[in-house]
């Protein structure tokens, strides 16, 4: 996923979705359009090839009709006696032929009115070289050239059919002739007595099925040999295009009408009606493009899937940014959770699943709380308990040392000096044991501070001196039990080893809501540590409790966080200064 | 994404936008009410004439548009008789081409669908023959085109064998027609003439030069039995064959064969063969044109006479003022125009005037320097008025029949009583 930038990191499963629903949709609508069109052109040309084939059987009708008055007229000629007679006469006079002329044309005009609604020239040849048309004009052959035709010849091959045959005049005009022919043949002992012809300009012959005919719609009447013998298609007449013949038999085979092939570069729905009187193929060929092309607006269905797809696409990307935005807004806010510490609780939109989702991330910060409250109690309290323990041991050696001090007092006889050092020793034990709290008043730790001093000063004599500076406003501030004892403790026991006396200051003030208190003393110093770590107390007989430099500051921080705490600076041979801060708001 | 997205948006809008199709403007053609239509068969003379007759006419008015258009007669016949009958004028032509023999059948069945062109010529510089059958009720309805006017065309070369000078036989009747066809086919062995028997010209041409038709001169009555004229005809016309003058033949191709290929010494018809004739150039020199014979029996027969010939008609729809002044300032008055048709086709019109022309005086060394189209022109005035009324077809159909059984022995009264019967029964 590295091709898609920082910005789009939130909206990864949107653009993913989203894509792979817009490829679902063009694939889906693509698929439906094209089997749609694929359907409706296959059902389209069955319908069409119905209806086809019935226009086809109409066509076919009309050519039987012709047929039939073409097979009339030729019976009406075979059953002439005068015809007969004229055509077995063997020698005329002019005046018989002049009769003959007279009496063939007049059978003749008899015979085409069954042929009255075609154009045609009827021709009757006879074996005594007798030839008469009634329309010479119309097909202009003369009696040598029919005599000596491919038309003659196939005629008297087949003495009892009538046959068609295809003719072409090459008089300039190239006019093109169906002519069905038959031997005038005397059928009871088979002499062959002559000839007749009809003969029908190819127009003629068109005209059955011009009419359904258009562009991209072609009929073409193919004979036996696969010449097309009339068509539409003026210009393929005589041609024997390849294929036709054989498409003829792939139709008598199949169980449709038609069949879909190519022919003249095309494909073509090809339907065929087999003409047995006139031994041809009627052939029905529809530009496949043409028929189908029109039917279906391939434009407007593109047009109107597009648009749906278009709608649909607006849809999709609503719902999908709308599913997908309040997730990644989630996972935005959980992102940001470790930030806040945990306290920015998500806000649960959207979805019934990220509703959920979000409800649950929020208990589980609830519980994460509560389980982090709850550990935080627990080790206040542990420490409480701890520093109650410490608070609880006052050192032993400090009694005896101290009680053996006033014994020395009292065998001195210095009655008001051991009742100072008694009452002092009291107030600092009820101070320290017997208050239960855990925090004093400033004067309190002052008093105490003061009480400790007395009986240390009784005990070691006054080579040092305590001043207490504090400042008024502050004497009401609590502060955790015993926090500047220690200092003092220290001070006392450790800060003038090697001078003979000095001084310790105490101070006490307020800098804006920080309350200090500081234990300045001007003995040996010390040198500090790169860790600035406490010393640590080893003569523990001499402490007054278990209370040490070090654990009071631990206790501050734990109670009143980092930024408070005790901070010592000393110098060696200039002395100590132990400076403690506390907040004042919480106190 | 948003980016991404407008631009996913703005190519669909475009490829829509582009998809749209153009229109194409499809404008009407406004008709031409300056065209002038005219129908007429045989490409090599009507049409080749009106042609000419636009080109002349151009110079009078040249916005006018003359669209010649050719039909088969049988086809015009056809649509006219359809159109006119059921009163429609949609898609006919403003001119039209009719045979004279059917003109009257025309006239009198729709009278009111042709438009009167007597003011549009003057009919007395015609000839007089043509009026007759162009008119009705005294209106001229047609503009005479080419005449019919007939002649003997004889083989010279034949004739003198037979010990006959062409002037020898100027102005012959029939009979002395026999007697010379006799003598050539007994010095040739040719044939004196060919004959179609389902035509018969030949009797139309005979009785035409007695003032006689198949019908009285109301046009209407068969004019049969009775009809002495016809009576010597038919009885020529046996006699001509009983002499074996005939070379018999059954069609149109077959009858032009005959004279070009030298089997016939003469040609009995209207001078509209001339062209075919002189098609054979082998035979130049070797033909003259004598005028028609008489009938032998028949007092008032006279040596001229018609075979077929047409005229222009104008029918009643819009732009027949166009179409009559077209005809009248052509056919009607321009004797230049027609000098040119001769120059150009050999067509002889009707126009008296034109025989004035430098044209129609011209040898033509084909007859052996004869004033052919002269001699013509003189005869044309000579041809008897009748009246060919509306049946002349019809009742030809009958006689032919009837020529048959009188050839094959039957007596000619009763054949010819038979004849007007039937006439008579058929045309009520």
């Amino acid at each position: 996923m590295r091709f898609i930038p920082e910005r789009f990191k939130h909206n990864g499963l949107f653009i993913v979705m989203f894509f792979i629903t817009v490829m679902m949709i063009i694939t889906v609508s693509i698929t439906i359009t094209w089997t749609t069109i694929r359907m409706s052109e296959q059902f389209f040309i069955k319908k069409f090839s119905i209806t086809n084939y019935k226009v086809m059987s109409q066509v076919k009708e009309s050519f039987e009709s012709f047929n039939y008055s073409v097979v009339l007229a030729s019976n009406n000629l075979l059953q002439s006696n005068t015809i007969k007679n004229i055509l077995t006469h063997e020698q005329f006079s002019n005046k018989e032929k002049l009769s003959a002329y007279f009496n063939t044309g007049q059978q003749l005009k008899h015979v085409e009115t069954n042929l009255d609604a075609y154009e045609e020239s009827i021709q009757v040849m006879g074996r005594n070289g007798f030839s008469f048309a009634t329309n010479r004009d119309y097909w202009p052959i003369t009696d040598e050239e029919l005599r000596t035709s491919i038309l003659a010849s196939n005629t008297f091959k087949e003495p009892k059919k009538l046959i068609y045959q295809l003719d072409k005049r090459n008089d300039g005009t190239n006019r093109r002739f169906i002519v069905a022919s038959k031997v005038l043949m005397e059928r009871i002992n088979g002499t062959v007595y002559g000839s007749m012809y009809f003969a029908f300009e190819e127009s003629e012959f068109r005209r059955f099925f011009t009419s359904y005919t258009g562009p991209g719609n072609n009929v073409f009447v193919v004979d036996k040999q696969g010449i097309i013998v009339s068509s539409n298609q003026s210009k393929l007449i005589g041609k024997k295009p390849e294929g036709l013949l054989s498409y003829a038999e792939k139709i008598e085979k199949s169980s449709d009408h038609y069949i879909i092939e190519n022919f003249m570069g095309k494909d073509q729905i090809i339907s065929m009606e087999y003409l047995p009187s006139f031994d041809m193929y009627l052939f029905n060929m529809i530009d496949k493009q043409k028929a189908v092309g029109d039917l279906i607006d391939k434009k407007d269905i593109v047009l109107i899937s597009m648009a749906i797809v278009f709608v649909a696409l607006i849809i999709v990307f609503l719902a999908t940014r709308r599913l997908t935005n309040s997730l990644s807004s989630l996972v935005k806010q959980i992102e940001d959770a470790s930030k806040h510490e945990f306290h920015q609780y998500v806000s649960s939109a959207g979805t019934y699943e990220t509703m959920k989702i979000g409800n649950a991330f929020n208990s589980m910060l609830d519980e994460l709380h509560l389980y982090v409250d709850q550990l935080v109690e627990s080790q206040k309290q542990k420490r409480n308990a701890e520093l109650a323990a410490l608070q609880q041991q006052i050192n032993p050696h400090f009694l005896y040392n101290t009680l053996t001090s006033i014994k020395f007092m009292v065998q001195q006889g210095g009655k008001e000096e051991t009742e100072a050092t008694i009452n002092a020793l009291i107030s600092l034990l009820q101070n320290t044991i017997g208050n239960v709290s855990e925090t004093n008043t400033i004067s309190q730790e002052v008093d105490n501070l003061k009480n400790y001093a007395l009986i240390n000063q009784k005990r070691y004599g006054n080579r040092i001196k305590v001043n207490y500076f504090v400042a008024p406003d502050c004497l009401e501030y609590h502060v955790p039990k015993l926090i500047l004892q220690p200092f003092m403790e220290n001070s006392f026991f450790h800060g003038f080893n090697r001078k003979p006396g000095g001084y310790i200051n105490v101070l006490v003030w307020q800098e804006k809501s920080t309350l200090i208190c500081e234990v300045v003393d001007n003995g040996d110093g010390m040198e500090i540590s790169s860790e600035n770590k406490l010393p640590n107390t080893k003569r523990k007989q001499q402490m007054f409790s278990g209370i040490g430099v070090r654990n009071v500051h631990e206790r501050i921080q734990l109670i009143y966080g980092e930024p408070f705490g005790v901070t010592i600076s000393s110098e060696l041979g200039e002395g100590t200064k132990v400076r403690v801060e506390l907040p004042i708001s919480s106190i | 994404m948003k980016k991404v997205l407008a631009l996913f948006l703005v190519s669909i809008l475009m490829l829509t936008a582009c998809s749209s199709g153009s229109n194409k403007d499809t404008s009407d053609k406004g008709k031409d009410t300056k065209e002038v239509t005219v129908w007429a068969w045989d490409p090599n003379f009507n049409i080749k004439a009106m042609n000419l007759a636009k080109e002349a006419y151009k110079s009078e008015n040249p916005d006018v548009n003359i669209k010649v258009i050719e039909h088969a007669q049988d086809d015009i016949i056809q649509k006219l008789n359809t159109s006119l009958s059921s009163g429609t004028t949609k898609g006919l032509p403003n001119i039209v081409l009719i045979e004279d023999y059917r003109a009257q059948s025309f006239l009198k069945a729709y009278p009111d669908m042709f438009h009167e062109l007597t003011s549009s010529f003057k009919a007395a510089d015609f000839a007089q023959y043509k009026i007759a059958p162009t008119s009705l009720d005294g209106k001229n309805y047609g503009l005479p085109f080419d005449t019919g006017v007939t002649g003997l065309y004889v083989r010279t070369d034949y004739l003198e064998k037979a010990g006959y000078k062409v002037a020898d036989l100027q102005n012959m009747d029939w009979n002395k027609y026999i007697e010379v066809g006799k003598k050539v086919k007994e010095a040739t062995g040719k044939s004196m003439l060919t004959q179609d028997p389902k035509d018969l010209g030949l009797i139309r041409m005979m009785i035409q030069t007695s003032g006689s038709w198949y019908l009285k001169n109301d046009g209407v009555t068969p004019d049969i039995a009775g009809n002495a004229a016809l009576k010597d005809a038919f009885q020529t016309y046996k006699a001509i064959l009983d002499a074996d003058l005939v070379k018999p033949v059954s069609d149109w191709g077959q009858f032009v064969a005959g004279f070009n290929s030298g089997d016939v010494a003469t040609v009995p018809t209207g001078n509209w063969i001339t062209p075919s004739i002189k098609a054979e150039a082998s035979q130049a020199g070797k033909w003259a044109v004598l005028p028609m014979p008489k009938q032998s029996g028949i007092a008032n027969s006279v040596n001229a006479s018609n075979l077929g010939g047409s005229s222009w008609y104008v029918l009643n729809i819009d732009g027949k003022e166009k179409a009559a002044d077209f005809l009248g300032k052509t056919f009607g008055s321009n004797a230049d125009f027609y000098q040119t048709l001769n120059k150009e086709m050999g067509a002889i019109g009707t126009y008296k005037p034109a025989s004035e022309g430098e044209a129609y005086k011209a040898a033509d060394d084909f007859f052996g320097g004869q004033k052919v189209v002269s001699d013509f022109a003189a005869w044309t005035e000579k041809i008897p008025q009748v009246n060919y009324g509306m049946h002349t077809y019809a009742i030809e159909d009958i006689l032919a029949v009837s020529m048959q059984d009188y050839l094959k022995g039957k007596d000619l009264d009763k054949v010819l009583e038979d004849a007007q019967k039937q006439a008579e029964e058929q045309i009520k």
